[in-house]
């Protein structure tokens, strides 16, 4: 397995928050009286904390969650903000990007117990003990150690097994790559490397390791990421991301230039001017699919790094968790690749912090002893839906229902909570049902920053819970970002695009089935009551009176559908998402903006903000 | 003195065949066990230096057997004996304090090497 891959995104991610950090330290500097980042920052951080902490970066980890516990003092109040705590914070993220940046490039600097130390002062009494004892600091060296077994030996995960016994005998071991379950697949191929905090010599380590039998060799240096990534499966090259981005625009240009070709070519009337134009469609298509697919790359790769997570994190919290994973032959775009991993890491360490009971709680509660979190991927049409279940507690509706009447986002006459309901009240930022804060997870951070990501990504959330059977969250996204097939609907004089992967069928509008559902408007489709939408009455300036006939389309995220109302319906066609600033002002229901065929721009609707 | 060996293994031929190998190269066995039960009983009784455990057996399995014997002595020096394809129930016995493996069918080099490595 490529260790180098965790490696790679890590850095790219946490850099990424880094700079984050930056600009909202700016902003909030600027404001101290702002609330927003103040929340973006104690997000980013504990984005940070929990990556290293998965990766085996102590001393990055051990960073973040004392920056996160000033973060969370000052966002309730406990400590103002003043100029000194704001330099104070710089300090923290500009110690914490050279942190990251060593840890990347595979030594970590020293820790700077100064600052440490200031920032646990100015965090308050609060700082020392909410440091998880899976992170803590200490003057015993640490030493990256790769053991490569002999190629001939039989049952070589066996072995790494037992060279990990006498590795843990001597200290403490992390960072161990591959993951444990790699170690046991056949084809392992007997390297391996972790960690060691001991206090012993090279040699004597090196000697006790070599007792375990079958030890072909023992180095004391970190793997470098390109020696690991080459020299994996045969014909392959790699290539900067960067390139294949800049691939992928031109090809959207070529897409939108294609699809202008192809409207003027049908104008021109010339058969071999449309000959022409047909032969250059098809090429481009082929490219796009190309492309395409070379930004393909398993979800196994993001889902690599949370088996060791969930083990960890069941070990300092004495639970026994099974973590399953399935679909991870699954493919996504890179790019969605990349954003994707860190909600998992949030709903899956929420599962297991919050979600599967203690041992005795669960054979109290007449469950199996072993809680039992699964990770899947499914293809769903033009998207993929990732799942995060776990067969724990389950969240307490009744609890959550008073919540939100408290904090008026239900009237009293709601009397149960729906999952849509739920889900919102869950995403309210700063919302936290954890009991107990734990240096795993749980201050409040999660399901809004899942939902913000997933958002951003053109995709949905979903959550299904239901109490002491467990909770299943769902994140769906697109299959690519960059080009995506849509339907072009007309409402008023504009015309707007809808993701074809949400879209499950097209039907006329009949003013005959219309129906009425808790005082909102339904159409009934064979049976079954859907709400309706009408686009005309969401977007300002829909000129001239409704079209006798309206054409309908049935959007479905998940189990929801939704029936949107047009005025006319103008075919399929592969759009460019553009990137976009929503401006203020701008409504929810609009999720990016692209350019037509014709040259005109058009804004593309969110499905999920429709529902 | 030569080190004393508790065998432990539901088949006979195996049983014949292990306590072949050490015999030879010196060792003294002083007692088989065909399940894990007995392999538990045997240990306390005999104290041997060595342990050779199957992992499948009648009545608690190899593995449990080591996880009981490793609860009154942890320094218990146990070398299991698995077939091929057990690797997952071989990292278990490691993990539950087994301190090396063979891998049927037995190379008699391959059992002595590991038996020299276990008693260190």
């Amino acid at each position: 397995m490529d260790v180098s891959k965790y490696a790679a995104l890590f850095l790219a991610e946490s850099r990424e928050h880094v700079s984050a950090c930056n600009q909202l330290l700016l902003e909030w500097e600027r404001d101290p009286g702002a609330v927003e980042p103040v929340g973006g920052l104690f997000r980013s951080i504990h984005t940070i904390k929990g990556m290293a902490a998965t990766m085996g970066f102590t001393g990055v980890a051990d960073l973040s969650h004392r920056t996160e516990n000033l973060l969370d003092a000052l966002r309730h109040g406990r400590a103002a903000p003043k100029p000194e705590t704001f330099q104070l914070l710089f300090r923290a993220v500009d110690a914490l990007g050279r942190a990251v940046e060593g840890a990347g490039a595979g030594s970590e600097p020293p820790a700077d117990e100064g600052l440490g130390r200031d920032i646990d002062a100015a965090a308050g009494a609060s700082g020392g003990d909410e440091r998880p004892g899976a992170i803590a600091t200490s003057s015993t060296p640490t030493r990256p150690v790769q053991v490569t077994i002999r190629s001939d030996a039989v049952m070589r995960g066996a072995r790494a097994s037992l060279v990990l016994r006498r590795a843990e005998a001597l200290g403490r071991v992390t960072a161990l790559r591959p993951p444990p379950a790699q170690l046991e697949r056949e084809d392992f191929d007997g390297k391996f490397s972790f960690r060691l905090e001991c206090a012993a010599s090279n040699d004597e380590v090196a000697a006790a390791l070599c007792t375990a039998g079958d030890v072909e060799a023992i180095r004391f240096e970190q793997t470098s990421p390109t020696e690991a990534a080459i020299g994996v499966r045969g014909r392959q090259i790699r290539v900067d991301l960067g390139r294949l981005d800049a691939l992928m625009k031109q090809v959207g240009e070529l897409v939108v230039a294609k699809n202008r070709l192809v409207v003027l070519a049908a104008r021109a009337q010339d058969p071999l001017f449309e000959e022409l134009s047909d032969r250059i469609a098809r090429l481009v298509s082929g490219m796009q699919g190309e492309v395409i697919a070379a930004r393909m790359a398993p979800v196994g790769e993001v889902f690599d790094r949370f088996p060791r997570l969930v083990r960890d994190v069941a070990r300092d919290l004495g639970k026994r968790i099974r973590f399953d994973m399935e679909g991870e032959e699954i493919e996504l775009d890179r790019s969605i690749l990349d954003e994707i991993g860190e909600p998992l890491l949030h709903l899956i360490r929420n599962a297991a912090d919050h979600g599967i009971e203690t041992p005795d709680r669960r054979t109290g509660a007449g469950k199996p002893a072993e809680g039992r979190i699964l990770l899947s991927a499914n293809r769903e049409r033009n998207s993929v839906a990732l799942r995060v279940s776990d067969d724990g507690r389950g969240i307490d509706r009744a609890a959550i229902l008073a919540k939100a009447r408290r904090e008026a986002m239900a009237d009293a006459s709601v009397e149960t909570l729906t999952d849509d309901l739920l889900l919102r009240v869950l995403a309210r930022p700063g919302f936290s049902t954890a009991e107990a804060v734990s240096g795993v997870s749980g201050r409040g951070v999660g399901v809004d920053a899942v939902m913000t990501r997933v958002r951003a990504l053109g995709g949905t959330l979903d959550v299904k819970s239901e109490m002491g059977q467990g909770t299943t969250f769902t994140i769906r996204v697109p299959l690519t970002l960059a080009i995506v097939r849509a339907l072009l609907a007309v409402a008023g004089n504009e015309r707007y695009a809808v993701p074809l992967a949400y879209v499950a069928e097209t039907v006329e509008f009949d003013p005959g089935a219309v129906t009425t559902v808790r005082s909102r408007e339904a159409l009934l489709v064979r049976d079954q009551m859907i709400p309706t939408v009408h686009l005309r009455h969401l977007v300002a300036g829909a000129a001239g009176p409704a079209p006798p006939r309206r054409p309908t389309i049935i959007l479905e995220v998940g189990d929801r559908r939704t029936a949107l109302v047009v005025d006319a319906l103008m075919g399929q066609q592969d759009i460019v998402v553009e990137p976009f600033d929503a401006p203020r002002g701008m409504p929810p229901f609009v999720g990016g903006a692209t350019i037509l065929a014709d040259g005109a721009p058009a804004l593309i609707l969110d499905a999920a903000a429709l529902l | 003195m030569s080190h004393t060996v508790l065998v432990c293994d539901d088949a006979i031929f195996m049983r014949t065949m292990i306590s072949d190998i050490l015999a030879q190269a010196g060792f003294q066995v002083v007692g088989e066990a065909e399940s894990g039960v007995q392999a538990v009983e045997k240990y306390h009784q005999l104290k041997p230096d060595l342990v050779t455990m199957d992992i499948v057996m009648p009545d608690m399995g190899g593995i449990e057997a080591v996880r009981e014997i490793c609860k009154t002595d942890p320094e218990a020096k146990i070398l299991m004996c698995s077939a091929m394809g057990q690797q997952a129930l071989v990292v278990e016995a490691i993990q539950a304090g087994a301190k090396d493996f063979v891998v049927k069918p037995f190379q008699p080099s391959r059992v002595l090497e590991a038996v020299q490595r276990v008693l260190g």
